[in-house]
């Protein structure tokens, strides 16, 4: 069964996380220093010590990931201890700073750990949430069979166009055309196809004109959005005979089904940006935090 | 119109033939429908495609007849005007407008494009599917964040550290990180004035602050503790950073905690073998001994001496030399004064110094001579001897009955008659008459001089006993009434002046005699004084009231060296150097 990062090795790491958690706290309201507390005390450079070296064995984890030869604990291992460590950092740290904040380096470094911290916090959330929805969304196929099969049905689309009217034909080109998968970031994040979204209300029209035997529709309110469908429904609502239509209603059943098709290729690519988008926040901001940090440890020296 | 229509056809292993055609009419229509002057059978191709009409000149108008548009140099256009050499893309065909060939009016070369270079444009064309394929990066931000972090918030500050002038131009750049990102914490108020100078205390990188740095300015600042009786370095660190550290806002420099002193002030005893006298001390609440005072008292040679006494110790009695019942003073009626009736309250007398901490010493000319006179004859009740001088007292009664004597005139029955008499200016006196006189002039001013100091006068207040004789006639017993009572404790009275009155601590209305000990104890204290962490009383720490082991002749004069000698070898001196006391487990002279 598929063991999550979290559950690894019996939580051992959250065991490991909640005893450094706890054995800083006791320590915090046992210490009773000499002045308020603060990062100076014997305690204060001892909880600096651990989180700074914490620090910099978090910051390994990205080289520990694309090192594939490395034996030392498996990568999920890893990633365990990476995040349950990470989360009582924060605490660590806090506790570290006696609570005494200000305009400086000094919590400039705990402002961006806290921030890498928190970001962090969402990636535990995206990979708990979007690989399931990924799967879900999925169904069984992968993203290039899907691919694929939309390449498929285009074709099939325009062949049957072609046997409708040049007219239909070159609307189902169009449409072709206008499907794109994928973009710019915000294409990817919001899932964004620009496939045609007029299907549902196109069949509509198309069942309302059975409905009345084949005679022209008028008077149907319209909207800006499905030019390719209304333009079917035009033709159909017109001069189309049933030969047509049948073959109309064919072409509306594929497009249909490519029209889902590419909208869950469009959301599992939301899925995989949101589950990869806060790395391109974690990473940068821990990297401002390792020069933070190396200041702040120089800094406390050279004005010791 | 004459029209070149070029066909590329590849053979395989790159050889290519081309196969020319010409067509008339100023249009040359594409599509896939029969009728099209370039047909192609692709379905992606609209019957009725597209036209090219020329326009001479090698210009070319390209219009889309469906709506999809049509690809002209890469992009979907509905029409557009181009010269020779542009390429219209539809489906797997490429056709290119040709510069008019010889002997024709336009021309333009069709091809097939194949799979491989099909599918390296689908690649190009295709739109990016993964954030990795943005322009979203980690490795690039990563590398800028760290650098403009590095570089402002290190690299700036540090380089202001270095070139004092650099310094002051950061300094007055406001947003700009300067050396003041790189301080921990407030500074103590007292240190802001030179804030930004962080090299005033940090003088050297990497190293601690010294001594040297805070007697820059602290020199005449007193020390702590006597470096003969405090062996410092074998105690401790003894660096005044030690204990006070700056940066740690307005109240950090000075340490209030009790830990400072209960960490060493316990256990004293048994620590010290026997050697320390000093009670253990932790919380003013829990764990205070009762107070001690310095009760006056003088010793053989009259020096005032006070002991220093137990306020604890049953039947303790204050030796103040004076008399005084305060409870006849303070009636509330009031008492009867030669100018009426008078109402005392205690400020009558006790009047607060003018800093408000003590009080000042009682006057009494203008406290107590109102109704406790010093006149001593009744012929002349005017007359006063002056306070608190016994010879001049007796000077001056011997000058004023001799006066008398000789004058005559002085009207009291019991003088002979010599004195009685008075005399006419120049009316000379017998050597008998003058005898007489001043053996009476004599006589009266010893009896009035015993009736003022062992009679009606002094004893009222004060002890009198007769003298060794000689000079030494008489001896009035010493007196100390204000004075400081906790040499060892810091008391304000004024801070205390709220709704407390002098009565909350000094029952004196029901004192019937000078000997009652009048000071407070230190349950007095605790109604309203509870320990560092009281949550219900005025929170006090042991400097609250305390000094730290203060030196009231050393001063910082010179820094500290950092390993002082030990204490045989300093000789005890007032500009010895001090260095900041740690909290000392040896015996202590003084708390």
């Amino acid at each position: 069964m598929h063991q999550s990062f979290l559950t690894h090795a019996n939580k051992r790491y959250l065991w490991v996380g909640l005893i450094l958690l706890l054995g800083a706290l006791i320590a915090y309201f046992w210490h009773d220093p000499i002045g308020p507390p603060n990062g100076g005390t014997w305690l204060g450079y001892t909880l600096g010590s651990i989180g700074a070296l914490l620090i910099f064995w978090l910051m390994a984890f990205g080289i520990r990931k694309r090192t594939y030869s490395n034996r030392v604990g498996s990568l999920r291992g890893w990633l365990s201890a990476h995040v349950y460590l990470g989360t009582a950092l924060l605490l660590v740290a806090l506790l570290h700073t006696g609570f005494q904040f200000g305009w400086n380096l000094h919590t400039l470094a705990f402002t961006l750990m806290t921030l890498v911290i928190f970001s962090g916090f969402f990636g535990v959330f995206a990979y708990l949430r979007y690989p399931n929805l990924m799967t879900r969304n999925r169904d069984n196929a992968t993203r290039a069979a899907m691919l694929d099969e939309i390449y498929e049905l285009d074709q099939n689309a325009l062949a049957l166009a072609d046997g409708i009217d040049p007219k239909i034909h070159a609307i189902v080109l169009r449409s072709i055309e206008r499907t794109r998968l994928g973009g710019g970031v915000w294409s990817l994040v919001a899932a964004r196809d620009d496939s045609d979204s007029a299907l549902a209300g196109a069949r509509k029209m198309l069942e309302a004109r059975d409905k009345k035997g084949g005679q022209p529709l008028t008077g149907e309110p319209q909207t800006k959005d499905m030019p390719t469908m209304f333009a079917m429904v035009d033709f159909l609502a017109g001069k189309a005979d049933d030969r047509q239509a049948e073959a109309l209603r064919k072409l509306i059943d594929i497009l249909s089904r490519k029209k889902s098709l590419a909208t869950r290729v469009a959301r599992d690519i939301q899925f995989q940006s949101l589950m990869e988008l806060w790395l391109y926040f974690h990473v940068p901001l821990s990297f401002a935090l390792l020069a933070a940090l190396t200041g702040h440890i120089l800094v406390v020296f050279f004005y010791w | 119109m004459r029209w070149l229509i070029r066909r590329v056809i590849k053979k395989g292993k790159g050889s290519v033939s081309y196969e020319e055609d010409v067509h008339f009419g100023d249009v040359l229509t594409i599509g896939r429908g029969s009728d099209q002057a370039i047909f192609i059978p692709d379905l992606r191709v609209a019957l009725d495609h597209a036209k090219v009409t020329a326009l001479g000149n090698g210009q070319y108008k390209i219009e889309s007849l469906i709506l999809a548009g049509i690809r002209v140099n890469n992009d979907i256009t509905y029409a557009t005007t181009v010269g020779p050499g542009a390429i219209v893309e539809i489906g797997t065909t490429r056709i290119q407008l040709l510069e008019p060939p010889v002997d024709h009016d336009a021309g333009v070369e069709v091809s097939t494009i194949d799979k491989a270079e099909l599918k390296a444009l689908k690649d190009a064309k295709a739109l990016p599917t993964s954030l990795a394929q943005t322009w979203l990066s980690k490795r690039r931000p990563s590398w800028i964040v760290f650098t403009l972090v590095a570089l402002l918030f290190v690299g700036l500050p540090l380089a202001a550290h270095f070139t004092p002038t650099f310094r002051k131009v950061l300094h007055d750049i406001p947003g700009v990180p300067s050396q003041d990102q790189w301080q921990a914490g407030d500074l103590a108020p007292a240190h802001h004035y030179f804030g930004s100078e962080c090299t005033t205390c940090h003088q050297v990188p990497f190293r601690w602050v010294k001594d040297e740095a805070c007697a820059k300015c602290h020199a005449g600042t007193p020390a702590h503790a006597d470096p003969v009786k405090f062996n410092l370095p074998q105690l401790g660190d003894a660096r005044c950073a030690h204990c006070h550290r700056d940066h740690n806002g307005p109240n950090g420099l000075v340490i209030q905690d009790q830990v400072l002193c209960a960490d060493c002030h316990h256990d004293l005893k048994a620590r010290t073998k026997n050697a320390s006298a000093l009670v253990d001390v932790g919380d003013f609440a829990a764990q205070h001994p009762e107070f001690q005072i310095d009760l006056p008292a003088w010793d053989a040679n009259g020096n005032f001496k006070p002991v220093r006494t137990l306020l604890s110790q049953p039947g303790i009695k204050e030796a103040s030399g004076l008399k005084y019942p305060h409870d006849v003073h303070l009636d509330p009626k009031g008492i009867k004064s030669p100018n009426g009736n008078r109402i005392l309250t205690c400020d009558s007398c006790h009047k607060p110094e003018p800093g408000g901490a003590r009080i000042m010493p009682v006057d009494y000319e203008t406290m107590c001579q109102e109704c406790h006179r010093l006149d001593f004859d009744v012929l002349e009740p005017g007359r006063q001897v002056p306070h608190g001088k016994i010879a001049e007292i007796l000077y001056m009664l011997d000058e004023f009955y001799s006066k008398r004597a000789l004058e005559g005139g002085y009207m009291d029955l019991q003088a002979p008659i010599v004195v009685q008499q008075r005399r006419r200016p120049g009316q000379a006196m017998s050597r008998e008459e003058t005898i007489e006189a001043q053996t009476w002039a004599r006589e009266k001013s010893r009896k009035v001089g015993d009736a003022l100091f062992n009679g009606r006068a002094c004893t009222v207040c004060h002890t009198v006993t007769a003298g060794t004789g000689g000079a030494d006639t008489w001896r009035i017993a010493p007196v100390r009434v204000q004075g400081e009572w906790f040499s060892k404790a810091h008391f304000t009275h004024a801070k205390h002046k709220s709704e407390m009155t002098c009565e909350s601590c000094h029952p004196a209305t029901a004192s019937k005699a000078a000997t009652d000990l009048l000071m407070p104890g230190i349950e007095n204290c605790r109604q309203c004084h509870g320990g560092e962490n009281d949550a219900g009383k005025v929170p006090s720490t042991c400097i609250s009231c305390h000094g730290y082991h203060e030196s009231d002749k050393l001063l910082l004069q010179v820094a500290a060296p950092a390993l002082a000698p030990p204490p045989s070898a300093a000789p005890p001196s007032a500009t010895a150097p001090a260095p900041a006391a740690t909290p000392t487990a040896t015996p202590a002279s003084q708390p």
